[in-house]
């Protein structure tokens, strides 16, 4: 590529397909969520090979925490955060099981979702709160609605045998669960790679002046996003009770911690404009092994939360930038040690 | 630099009839009439805090008057930035817009991304950014993350996003403020080839000798009003100058200080750190040492090193107190020897925004406003107005926040909360970017007062002719060592930057 005027700046483009190959791989942000997977797959493998003769397990595992997991990550990659996610699952839930007909139930479900998604954008967009409060905020407020609404009893589903039907492979090892687990996936990844809107969320997340410069219309963006969450954490609550054949007010403790761990062990950034979803669904991979992993080897579930502390610890120290700061920091430290030692009479 | 800038003027695009913009209670604009013709560079000047970015905003529909209107061909633009982008008017940001992990071409076409049938299409998308940057002349990967790339080059980015929407007017905030000087004449070069192509250009730049260079047209802005507008050939710097300050502005250039250097006092043998290359400098009492050099050059980093901001690789600083030789390890101990750092980056390194600008000059100096660790509230206030009188901060409020002051004001209270530790060495990293004409000669004032009283002052400028007027001394760095040292008598703009950018750079210019 050459100019007809004026200067070139930087390194010319990629010319050899290892160049280009390796700019490729500097970009991703999934790498250490690969790497993870990779420990957590090969240390499966020896210390409990069951993980994968029990790979339904592990897949349905995967599909609980992970579509939450998808549906956290747009809204962290506009550099927001949705607290209520966990407080949504069973809310949706508990509205479901409030009717017979399971198609009313589904729907009154999602539009709780819905509803939840508006009022939590209306309080960052409109009103202005910053996003980790407002959601805090809908946090609470959720979750007493579902107890409220159940009288904190969990509700059985009408319909049991089209419940039990749901939670049953269809083909091979596929829940019903687990092929909207994927499918939500497709649909969102190819929203954020080749759609117009959803590559805008990444400005968003990125630099919000700069989106709000360009003419992008980030408040509908943002509204978009929340609801986005919400619509799949309450599809998430639908499938739990469908499963459950019940809607447990009191259940999801989990959700929501183990869901922004997926998300940040695949690399999404919770200062926004950097992840995937792909990164997300290997984050979730990551940790479904690894729980089911350590409940087939006999590991307590208090025990387990150790681990997965660690793993996210860890997952977020490796990040390279971190890894860059805390050398640096380390050298300096260390220099300055030395140096102290040092600083008095030279003379 | 070009002589056919006679052409092609043509008929008014944009227009900005008697604007008035309040805030609250301030008015930031007072009925300001302008109006730009296609073909035509237009320079807005003036002082920060004249109105020159508010009124730049209206025009680009990011704000909207009080009263007023803004016509594009001769109809109303209402609708936000929407509508302005609608109707061809493009805005370069002094601070950058660009979104650091999207590619260089979803950053040109942010906002606009071509779509087929609901996705987007890449290759539509690398043509028209492709386009773009070859229409500005800048050859870059577009699949660059735009985080991995220089300022500069994300300026020139920026340019190719405002380009690309083939606008009908560009507006640029000071365009040039973070380029060299031979990025900066490939930009005016560039403004004028986009305008002889029948673009209207609004140009607001602090740098008179570049609007000398391409503008036709100049308004000068004063405390929101309207002062003059002239044409650039029937007016010249001074006269330019004295309308934007308005108070009689003591010559600040040429005034030649009577130095006479101590004994040395800070004194860097053998520095190495990224970017450093290995650098002996000294710097002597009641001196100011400049360190000239190309943006990039490893000026900063050889100052953070040696202060022990950021770590260094090797090599010994020590700083003489008292008689005494103490060696610099870390930038704590630099601070306890009496070395202040007034960084670059004052916005982010050097003051805390949301704090007063009390509490700013208090932090270095709790040790001498507070009693056996309790700081009275009395005794901090007069001991922060006693400072930001010296450097003349405008309005003397120290209760106000930092962050509602200039940057030229900014500045002020970073060098005054030194000041109050009496330090012996002074370092000072752009001390005067973006700073206005007004602002600019009082810090150089502060400056010459200390090196008078017997501060040692290690300058680092890229605005050449105030290196050339404060330095008693200059050093040119190049590629992280140092190129060559001229004195106060052979130093001139040739000299130094035939040493800052080696030969190759300076025949062509």
């Amino acid at each position: 590529m050459s100019t007809p005027h004026g200067i070139n700046f930087g390194e010319a483009p990629a010319r050899t397909r290892v160049d280009q190959l390796r700019r490729t791989l500097g970009r991703r942000t999934e790498g250490r969520a690969v790497a993870l997977l990779a420990v957590v797959l090969v240390v499966a493998l020896v210390m409990e090979p069951l993980v994968f003769s029990a790979y339904p397990v592990t897949l349905s595992r995967v599909a609980l925490v992970g579509l939450v997991a998808l549906g956290l990550t747009v809204v962290i990659l506009m550099g927001e955060l949705d607290l209520s996610v966990a407080s949504t699952v069973v809310l949706a839930g508990v509205m479901m099981a409030q009717t017979d007909n399971v198609a009313l139930g589904v729907l009154l479900a999602l539009g709780t979702g819905v509803a939840v998604g508006l009022v939590n954008a209306f309080f960052v967009v409109k009103v202005g709160i910053n996003s980790f409060i407002a959601t805090l905020g809908m946090l609470f407020v959720l979750k007493g609605l579902a107890i409220v609404i159940s009288r904190s009893e969990p509700i059985p589903l009408e319909n049991i045998t089209f419940a039990i039907q749901f939670g049953l492979p269809i083909v091979g090892p596929l829940t019903p669960r687990i092929v909207i687990f994927v499918l939500a996936f497709v649909l969102l990844h190819l929203f954020l790679t080749r759609m117009r809107a959803g590559r805008e969320f990444y400005a968003v997340g990125g630099n919000r002046q700069a989106a709000r410069d360009a003419g992008i219309p980030v408040d509908r963006r943002l509204v978009t996003g929340f609801v986005m969450c919400s619509v799949i954490a309450a599809g998430a609550g639908a499938i739990d009770t469908l499963e459950r054949t019940a809607a447990d007010p009191t259940a999801g403790s989990t959700v929501l911690l183990s869901s922004f761990a997926a998300a940040i062990i695949g690399g999404v950034a919770l200062t926004g404009g950097r992840g995937s979803i792909l990164g997300t669904l290997i984050g979730a991979f990551s940790l479904g092994t690894l729980e089911v992993g350590l409940t087939l080897t006999g590991v307590q579930v208090d025990i387990q939360q150790i681990y997965i502390g660690g793993v996210l610890l860890l997952a977020v120290m490796t990040d390279p930038a971190s890894l860059r700061a805390a050398r640096s920091s380390l050298r300096t430290s260390l220099h300055g040690v030395r140096a102290r030692s040092t600083d008095r009479g030279l003379t | 630099m070009s002589d056919d800038q006679s052409s092609t003027v043509g008929p008014v695009v944009i227009e900005a009839d008697s604007i008035v913009k309040r805030f609250g209670g301030a008015v930031a604009l007072d009925g300001v009439s302008v109006s730009v013709r296609a073909g035509e560079i237009y320079a807005l000047v003036g002082e920060n805090g004249a109105g020159k970015s508010t009124l730049m905003r209206i025009l680009a529909g990011i704000l909207a008057p009080t009263e007023g209107t803004v016509l594009v061909d001769g109809r109303p633009l209402e609708g936000g930035t929407r509508a302005a982008l609608d109707a061809g008017i493009a805005l370069v940001h002094q601070e950058l817009s660009l979104v650091p992990e999207m590619t260089v071409a979803e950053n040109i076409m942010l906002g606009a991304f071509p779509t087929r049938g609901g996705a987007i299409s890449r290759k539509e998308m690398q043509r028209y950014a492709g386009a773009a940057l070859e229409e500005i002349g800048v050859a870059i990967d577009l699949d660059e993350p735009v985080s991995r790339l220089s300022v500069s080059l994300r300026q020139f980015i920026e340019i190719a996003r405002a380009v690309a929407r083939k606008p009908r007017v560009l507006i640029l905030d000071e365009p040039t403020a973070t380029l060299t000087p031979a990025e900066t004449d490939y930009l005016l070069e560039m403004l004028q080839r986009l305008a002889r192509g029948g673009l209207a250009i609004v140009y607001i730049s602090h740098r008179l000798p570049e609007i000398f260079a391409i503008c036709e047209r100049v308004t000068v802005l004063r405390d929101g009003r309207h002062i003059d507008t002239a044409d650039i050939a029937d007016t010249t710097p001074d006269v330019l100058v004295d309308k934007m300050v308005g108070r009689e502005l003591k010559q600040d250039l040429g005034v030649v200080r009577e130095s006479n250097p101590g004994d040395v006092v800070l004194s860097a043998r053998g520095i190495t750190a990224p970017k450093v290359r290995g650098i002996d400098l000294d710097v002597r009492a009641g001196e100011i040492v400049g360190l000239g050099g190309l943006v990039g050059a490893g000026r900063s980093e050889l100052v953070r090193a040696m202060l022990g901001v950021d770590p260094r690789t090797g090599g010994d600083v020590t700083v003489v107190v008292d008689g005494q030789v103490r060696r610099v390890g870390s930038y704590t101990s630099a601070v306890r020897h009496g070395i202040a750092f007034v960084p670059e980056e004052r916005r982010q390194d050097g003051l805390a925004l949301s704090m007063s600008v009390s509490d700013n000059i208090a932090l270095p100096n709790r040790r001498s406003i507070s009693r056996a660790g309790v700081t009275s509230p009395a005794r901090q206030q007069a001991f922060a107005s006693t400072l930001a009188d010296t450097v003349g901060l405008r309005p003397p409020n120290v209760k106000r926040d930092s962050g509602d002051y200039s940057g030229g004001n900014q500045q002020k209270v970073v060098i005054a909360k030194w000041l109050g530790l009496r330090p012996r060495v002074i370092v000072l990293d752009e001390p005067t970017r973006g700073v206005d004409v007004g602002a600019k000669a009082e810090i150089h004032r502060l400056v010459r007062e200390l090196a008078d009283e017997g501060t040692a002052v290690l300058v680092i400028s890229s605005d050449l002719p105030e290196l050339l007027d404060l330095s008693d001394v200059i050093h040119v760095v190049r590629d992280g060592q140092i190129a060559g040292t001229l004195a106060r008598d052979e130093a001139d703009e040739r000299s130094v930057m035939s040493l800052a950018a080696g030969e190759s750079m300076v025949t062509s210019s």
